[in-house]
């Protein structure tokens, strides 16, 4: 390994996400929102009046809808306070649009993604890289195979511009709307950078496409748009990873996700998500499957101080189906609140959810979720599966499924298992020579194998290596 | 609170009650002050999902539906040896403290809007005492219901190393009121060291009845708590069964049974909280539902920080008769110790399809091998009765329904 990929080394899996920049930026919003930091934003990025309008309607309907108080045992968000946060920061870098070469980005911009691996997993496993610093996404390259066989992937200010049509049919509208709740209203009127993914009919990316998010402001809030269309037929394989460092003043991060997944496509959406342990993690992630198509989400939440994400599918066509797979690990000071919604709309239609979470040192985590089969849904199925393992008399872990069944002719089925770390387990591997932590860390990992192995190989290990991270922070 | 208030629900109306029925000044005190908190009082939680509210209670209007002055039922008492088994107002005379100190002691009666409405205007009920030592069988209550609306209060006190297997039995008697009526039960169990209580329920009251009904146990070390309930009738069921495992290594056990046909609306909750060591809970429900009814089902297990070495188990079935029904679920695990086994489940299907093609290749009409499925699903509950007679009944009411 040479030197400067020293960070990569196992025992610095901590610096890797830690580390903190000068906050350097050309253009920074004030703190808060109003419509004139909206007219602001949308004219910095040079907007079509028809997305300032939209972004003008979000507000609105922000301002009007209740802060979410009153789901029983949900995270407290009376920290969250929008007028502290920083809505919008374009970091410095030369040109407005993304570069396609790391060699073009500021130094310490760089030097950022550097330290995260990312250039280096874009070279052996990934179709194409995204990577998002502060508001505006600073870079993005796709391969040029990809590009020929007309799929897009760029970012979303220049989706915006570049293939308005798509995005103004697609955007916020019957995905998800910014009247679905109270953030994706605030995200609707503030989002900035991230994703948008086309692939055409029949095409199938066989390696995945990444995008990366890093807050590195304290006080920010990042607002990223991720919006995936895949034609009749096609087939991505879409990740996500978030990471900032901590600070005391909390950061918000509230993006948006709308999949489309046309007849027979395959979408797979995976987040690893490590954000500081002073962020609010509140998005708002959606999918609409038509006729045989499948979507799959695949969620590692292992940072924020507190999050709420219940990624949901919608059923659409006859024969549709998804597949959610979930660990959250909450350690001290974390409160992981997530879960899944899947909507049966048509007949044939199939889901399983699958669930792992762990909770330690006070942590708490909580599986919530929602199964809706639609009258005329018949021959349905759906499996939800949830599994969590409690480390200490601190910690807690909920779970609480809502299964609303309109059609009989279904086959539905919810279980959920609650219990601590097995003493015969740990007494078994520690007579073999293991000492109690690796002996620990090795059943935590045996205990989210079934997830890990639905990962990219890298991502597994990634996810390993962070788990192993929280595990040695209690106990070594 | 957009909910209408009775006609002549007062202070007067209470002092009436009260008066009538010759009530000590504390309970009078407490049945005013339950009223006086109904200004401020909610309904009782009910679960919402995006868009959806599982069970609308804002629908019952209490303008039409409460006629607390006018209040008739017709209730038979079987008692077993050394058991006291007495309406309300005989023990007021005969365990007057008994009765002050365990009234109220379960259930708060300024829980919530419903609770207090049933402690303030309640003319009905029955108060058991099992005696230290004393183990008792099949004490039963028979209740018709004779009016527009009637609320009842049971309360039951079982000393140190006391049993007692209990059967209620709800029905509506053969009177010539028209039109939606309503009925509130409320039961509290207060469970001594070491004693067993088993009690079952079978409502079948006329389907324009609303049937609210709150059930819930303190079990102290030892002790074992079982409910048994099953629905059958009215228009709407509202049922809130719940146990507090207070006592190091007691044990409680909620078993349920319903079956709802035509446009019949069952919102059943299962809770227990685990508070000390060693406790176990097992919540076994089993549904059915034919036309266009609808169930709503909760259970909750709590698991509290000083709980080590808790089981707890949950299982919640339903069977879907038709397409026009409805079923809801939402079984709920809180865990706060990690010294817990805990689990639970929840299915929702329709009768299955290998098991019914098996029956009538042996030559039996379709009708009927549905029809035995049916009653081969409700085992597991009817295994659970001790009371002979409940399981008898609820077995008929079954077996009548699915034959109507």
């Amino acid at each position: 390994m040479s030197s400067d990929q020293d960070h990569l080394k196992e025992t610095d899996t901590e610096a890797r996400f830690e580390f903190k920049k000068e906050e350097r930026s050309s253009f920074q919003a004030e703190k808060g929102l109003t419509e004139e930091t909206i007219r602001v934003i949308s004219e910095d990025k040079g907007e079509p009046e028809w997305m300032l309008k939209r972004r003008l309607r979000a507000l609105e309907q922000f301002q009007e809808m209740p802060m979410p108080t009153d789901w029983p045992g949900q995270p407290d968000l009376s920290e969250v306070d929008v007028n502290e946060i920083i809505p919008y920061i374009r970091p410095d870098v030369e040109t407005r649009e993304s570069v396609d070469d790391w060699t073009d980005l500021p130094d310490d911009i760089k030097d950022t993604f550097d330290k995260l691996g990312i250039p280096e997993a874009e070279k052996n496993a990934l179709s194409g890289v995204g990577a998002q610093y502060e508001s505006e996404v600073v870079y993005q390259n796709m391969q040029e195979r990809w590009e020929e066989k007309g799929v897009v992937f760029c970012n979303m200010d220049q989706a915006v511009r570049e293939h308005e049509d798509l995005v103004r049919e697609h955007f916020m509208t019957k995905c998800v709307p910014p009247s679905d709740n109270k953030f994706a209203a605030l995200h609707g009127a503030i989002w900035s950078g991230g994703s948008f993914v086309y692939v055409p009919e029949d095409t199938v990316v066989e390696m995945p496409v990444q995008a990366y998010f890093r807050m590195n402001s304290e006080g920010m809030g990042q607002f990223e748009h991720t919006l995936i269309i895949a034609e009749e037929g096609s087939e991505v394989h879409y990740i996500e990873g978030c990471s900032a460092p901590k600070y005391s003043a909390f950061n918000l991060h509230s993006g948006g996700v709308e999949v489309f997944v046309g007849d027979g496509a395959h979408v797979q959406y995976s987040t690893v998500q490590n954000w500081s342990k002073n962020t609010y993690n509140l998005n708002t992630k959606r999918a609409l499957v038509e006729g045989d198509g499948r979507m799959e989400w695949i969620s590692g939440s292992m940072g924020s101080k507190a999050t709420m994400l219940y990624p949901s599918t919608v059923l659409k066509g006859r024969g549709a189906s998804d597949n959610h797979i979930t660990i959250a690990f909450a350690g001290e000071g974390q409160n992981i609140d997530t879960g899944a919604k899947v909507y049966h709309n048509a007949p044939n239609t199939k889901s399983t959810i699958e669930s792992k979470s762990i909770s330690k040192d006070g942590g708490r985590t909580n599986y919530r979720g929602l199964v809706h089969i639609a009258d005329g849904a018949s021959d349905s199925s759906t499996s939800v599966e949830c599994d969590a393992l409690m480390f200490d008399n601190e910690s807690t872990s909920d779970t609480m499924p809502y299964m609303e069944i309109n059609e009989s002719k279904v086959d539905v089925a919810h279980e959920a298992t609650v219990g601590k770390i097995g003493d015969e387990d740990v007494f078994y591997l520690q007579s073999r020579g293991l000492d109690d932590d690796d002996a620990k860390q090795m059943i935590v990992s045996g205990f989210i194998e079934p997830i890990t192995e639905e990962l990219p190989i890298e991502y597994a290990v990634e996810l390993n290596r962070l788990v192993e991270l929280e595990m040695e922070g209690s106990l070594g | 609170m957009s909910t209408q208030v009775p006609a002549d629900l007062s202070e007067a109306t209470v002092h009436e009650i009260a008066s009538s029925r010759d009530e000590p000044d504390w309970l009078r005190e407490t049945r005013l002050k339950a009223l006086k908190a109904m200004d401020r009082l909610e309904m009782p939680d009910v679960i919402q999902t995006p868009g959806r509210r599982w069970t609308n209670l804002d629908q019952l209007d209490f303008d039409e539906l409460a006629d607390p002055l006018n209040q008739a039922d017709d209730t038979e008492r079987v008692t077993d040896e050394g058991v006291e088994v007495l309406p309300f107002t005989e023990a007021m005379v005969e365990h007057p403290e008994l009765l002050q100190d365990a009234f109220g002691s379960v259930i708060d009666p300024e829980r919530d809007y419903l609770t207090a409405l049933s402690v303030a205007l309640f003319t009905t009920g029955t108060f058991i005492y099992v005696p230290e030592g004393v183990d008792a069988e099949d004490v039963t209550i028979r209740t018709e219901m004779n009016s527009r609306s009637l609320f009842s209060h049971t309360l039951v006190v079982t000393e140190d190393s006391s049993s007692v297997t209990i059967l209620e039995r709800i029905d509506s008697g053969d009177d010539d009121v028209d039109g939606a009526r309503y009925y509130s039960n409320l039961v509290e169990v207060a469970a001594g060291e070491n004693s067993y209580v088993q009690y079952g329920s079978l409502q079948t009251l006329d389907e324009e009845t609303y049937n609210v009904s709150l059930k819930r146990g303190d079990a102290s070390v030892y002790s074992t708590i079982d409910w048994i309930e099953g629905n059958i009738g009215s228009r709407l069921t509202r049922s809130d069964i719940e146990t507090e495992l207070n006592g190091d290594s007691s044990e409680g056990r909620i078993v349920g049974a319903f079956f709802g046909h035509d446009d019949q609306h069952f919102d059943v909750n299962a809770r227990v909280w685990h508070k000390a060591e060693h406790t176990t809970a097992d919540l076994v429900t089993r549904g059915v539902l034919d036309d266009r009814a609808r169930s709503v089902y909760e259970g909750v297990q709590d698991v509290g920080r000083d709980a080590w070495d808790t089981s707890s188990y949950q299982r919640e079935n339903t069977l879907m008769l038709s397409d026009d029904s409805e079923a809801d679920a939402s079984p709920k695990l809180i865990i706060n110790n990690h010294d817990t086994e805990a689990s639970h489940s929840a299915t929702v299907g329709q009768v299955d399809r290998e098991d019914l093609f098996y029956l009538t290749s042996r030559t039996i009409p379709e009708r009927d091998a549905r029809n035995m499925l049916v009653e081969g699903f409700f085992v597991p509950v009817f295994e659970e009765i001790e009371v002979e007679e409940l399981r008898e009944d609820l077995e008929a009411q079954i077996a009548a329904r699915l034959r109507k």
